[in-house]
């Protein structure tokens, strides 16, 4: 268990260290907005990815005209998919001296020796908004139009702020329905704390792109947030829960509404209107460009055409692009690309084409051109790409393969395989050998050789068993039929006259033997008993026999073993029990 | 004892060597026969070739060749459906041969009937049945039965663990010789396959020419015949989800088996 505790910790040790080593290192620079008032205090953040530390703190370029104040840092570390993210945040607060546009940064990381440099940011600050002198209390909203003239399908910036005093909650937006105009959402609210009427409040931003269809003038409904507004609850008594940490709270609901806005939409001029003008309004570059500028005939080059810029991006047209004579031209699918910023919409369309030139020599590739209504000097431009021109080398001749035949001196060109094409239908002939008749006969194959093969098997085996059997069964017979005279032959032996007693142990003997197939030579009466008992025979049979054996045996023992004795009628009845009993 | 097994033994070879042959004979007769016939189909005579392989299959000729042949001389005819015919019976002889499958599957994509026999789980299994005719799988189960018997002749001999694992692998293939031979021999005597023979004929719902019209099938379908009556007989489509059956003029189709063939 200790042992594995140790692996779990060595391993997540060896992460830690050895993630800002694998990791690359990278600084970026984020501003909490990108307009403020002067007397604003911006929050601006220093990420440093891929490292856990810096040489030194971060040191802030371009920042002459602004009070810098240092937040304070945190770090962080994430294990996303398995893969390591290790960074640290620097958080600095801006105080602005002056109105106007800056480019903030970029900023300076030192890490590991090595000096980082991150991103710039714009932050435009203006002054304060001439006051009113109503105190608009703890909680309002503000709407605002970043132009209030536009042209049809120009985008105004329409920005909402929420100042509250109070602790908000359960925020909901309700915008005005307003035919010809599209509301369309910048980016995500943004939070920061600012001020209005001298008064310091935390303020949420939220910014649309207004989009016209349609001219004349285009009012706007104010805007309406509902949300709950915390309301601390009075206690009587100070007591432990007092304490503001534990402080419960009940909230009201409040709706707030923004001031109503005017939009006046002008049309576009008709004055140098583009035949083929597509509908784009903002302000466009055209590029492009070619790769590579040299190529062999039957190659291909790609030439790229890159339009971007503010406005209605999604009204750039796909550029049509005339095919040259002795260029193929193959058109790739065009790619777009919308970014939403504070300042409104932006993006760019990228088209590709193929250009495989067919034969040598230097082609001119003719220009693209795109008009648009350009907002800020309020007519129609055109812009083009450059001239370019491509150099086409000579191509690599296909090489027929041909074989020569250098006996006979004739060529043979190799062919490329076709599929079969048939070319009619009809059936095979006959068959006329003489040696297909008879051959396929319905009558099973005969002969020696088959039914040889077919039954000799079985015929032999056959043999060869019943020849093993009988073998063994003749012998088996034998000892049977031994077995079945031996009684015989005993009871014939008894009848004789002047049977002696040895001649009669000596019968006796020969009958166990060859009733019971031993080969005993001598035989003692105990030992005839058992044989008998073991075979089955009756046990006071068996006391019979041993008696008569112990009677021959004291006879031959004692010398009267040559004389005739009467036991052999009842020896004979007793074989006689014993064939029954053990049968 | 040792007696009587020597006189089984020679009774054994003298029923091989005299009775083994009993295909008939070649004779000369037949052998000019089968030429002129050839004679007659090369130049066109095709009537006549046809009567002079019939003439040779009646005399004891059952051979796939001829009616492979003759099976020809019907299609250059434009009698596909005898041509059909006889092309199945040459198959039940000679499945294997590649010029009558080619000729069969030719004959068989003219006709005009889409109708497709349901494939049995027996004829899944032994799928080589169909390629085998009754003869070679005869050979296959007698070579397979020396082995067997041989295998077991060592066994009785020798008690070592191959001639045990030997025994099983031959009576494993020895029973499937013997089942596949059974099986072909079964398949051949209950083939209850027909050919119709008419151009169009029509099924009906009964035994006389006035009942109601069922469908109507074209030369060379191949239907399942069942039964006879008064000149009309019972066939069914060989396709079994269709269970299409009714009754058709005898004359105007013919079954697989010949009568005389068994």
């Amino acid at each position: 268990m200790k042992r594995s505790i140790l692996v779990l910790l060595a391993l997540f040790q060896f992460m830690l260290i050895s993630c800002p080593a694998r990791a690359d290192v990278s600084v970026s620079m984020r501003l909490d907005r990108e307009e403020a008032v002067i007397a604003d205090s911006i929050s601006m953040v220093v990420s440093i990815a891929g490292a856990r530390k810096s040489d030194s703190t971060p040191v802030l370029k371009g920042m002459e005209d602004f009070d810098i104040t240092q937040g304070g840092t945190s770090s962080r570390f994430e294990v996303i998919n398995g893969q390591v993210n290790s960074g640290i945040d620097y958080t600095f607060f801006l105080q602005p001296k002056r109105t106007g546009t800056f480019e903030i940064g970029p900023v300076e990381v030192t890490v590991d020796g090595k000096t980082h440099r991150s991103n710039t940011a714009t932050l435009t600050v203006v002054k304060q908004p001439e006051s009113s002198g109503i105190n608009r209390g703890p909680l309002f909203l503000t709407a605002g139009l970043s132009s209030t003239k536009v042209y049809v399908e120009e985008q105004s910036i329409y920005t909402l702020k929420l100042y509250h005093q109070t602790r908000v909650s359960n925020i909901s937006l309700d915008l005005p329905d307003i035919e010809h105009l599209t509301f369309r959402q910048l980016g995500k609210p943004i939070e920061y704390q600012g001020f209005y009427n001298g008064r310091s409040y935390d303020v949420v931003e939220v910014r649309y792109a207004l989009i016209p269809s349609g001219e004349g003038i285009c009012g706007i409904e104010p805007s309406r947030i509902k949300m709950t507004v915390a309301q601390p609850e009075h206690r009587s008594r100070r007591g432990f829960f007092d304490d503001p940490f534990f402080s419960f709270s009940t909230g009201r609901p409040v709706t707030v509404a923004s001031e109503p806005l005017e939009l006046n939409v002008l049309p576009l001029p008709d004055k140098g209107k583009p035949s083929d003008f597509s509908g784009l309004v903002g302000s466009f570059k055209i590029n492009s460009r070619l790769e590579p500028n040299t190529i062999k005939a039957g190659e291909s080059a790609t030439l790229t055409v890159l339009v971007n810029g503010r406005g209605n991006v999604n009204r750039i047209p796909d550029l049509k692009w005339p095919e040259p004579d002795h260029i193929k031209v193959y058109a790739d699918e065009p790619v777009l690309k919308v970014k939403e910023d504070a300042k409104g919409l932006s993006g760019s369309k990228t088209m590709k084409w193929a250009l495989v030139p067919e034969k040598e020599g230097r082609y001119k590739i003719p220009p693209l051109s795109l008009n648009f209504f350009d907002t800020e000097i309020h007519q129609y431009r055109e812009i083009e790409t450059s001239r370019l021109s491509i150099s086409v080398l000579p191509g690599e001749v296909k090489q027929i393969h041909a074989s020569t035949d250098h006996s006979n001196g004739q060529k043979i060109e190799s062919h490329a395989k076709k599929a079969v094409k048939e070319l009619g239908h009809d059936i095979l002939p006959i068959h006329t050998s003489i040696k297909d008749l008879g051959k396929g006969s319905i009558i099973p194959p005969g002969g020696l050789v088959f039914w040889f093969v077919f039954i000799g098997p079985f015929f032999i085996y056959a043999v060869a068993f019943l020849g093993l059997k009988f073998g063994k069964k003749s012998d088996r017979s034998l000892a049977t039929l031994t077995a079945k005279k031996a009684a015989k032959k005993f009871i014939k032996k008894c009848r004789q006259d002047g049977l002696s007693s040895s001649d009669l142990a000596l019968s006796f003997r020969t009958y166990l033997n060859e009733r019971f197939n031993l080969s005993l030579g001598s035989l003692t009466s105990k030992e005839a008993a058992e044989i008998l008992k073991s075979e089955g025979a009756d046990l006071d049979t068996a006391r019979k026999i041993l008696a008569i054996l112990k009677r021959l045996e004291d006879a031959v023992y004692t010398g009267r073993g040559q004389k005739a004795c009467a036991l052999g009628e009842d020896a004979s009845q007793l074989v006689r029990q014993i064939e029954k009993e053990i049968r | 004892m040792k007696r009587s097994i020597c006189v089984s033994i020679a009774i054994f070879f003298m029923v091989c060597f005299f009775g083994s042959d009993t295909m008939a004979l070649q004779t000369s007769e037949s052998e000019e026969l089968f030429f002129s016939s050839n004679q007659a189909y090369r130049q066109g005579r095709f009537q006549e070739a046809i009567d002079g392989y019939g003439r040779l299959i009646h005399a004891g000729h059952k051979d796939g060749n001829l009616y492979y042949n003759m099976g020809n001389a019907y299609f250059r005819l434009g009698q596909l459906g005898r041509a059909i015919l006889s092309y199945e019976r040459a198959r039940l002889l000679i499945p294997g041969d590649a010029d009558l499958n080619f000729n069969l599957n030719y004959a068989h994509d003219k006709t005009q009937d889409a109708v497709s026999e349901s494939q049995d789980l027996v004829g899944m299994t032994f799928f080589w049945l169909k390629d085998l005719s009754l003869g070679e799988l005869l050979w296959g189960f007698a070579i397979l039965n020396l082995l067997f018997w041989t295998t077991l002749l060592i066994r009785l001999f020798s008690r070592f663990e191959w001639t045990y694992y030997a025994c099983l692998i031959s009576m494993i293939l020895w029973i499937i010789a013997g089942a596949s031979f059974g099986l072909k021999w079964y398949e051949l005597n209950t083939d209850n396959r027909a050919v119709i023979l008419e151009q169009e004929v029509n099924i009906l719902a009964g035994p006389d020419i006035r009942d109601t019209v069922l469908f109507k099938l074209h030369a060379g379908t191949i239907v399942h015949y069942e039964r006879s009556e008064d000149g009309w007989s019972l066939v069914s489509l060989p396709d079994k989800r269709s269970k299409n059956r009714g009754w058709v003029k005898t004359e105007a189709v013919e079954p697989f088996i010949e009568k005389n063939q068994g």
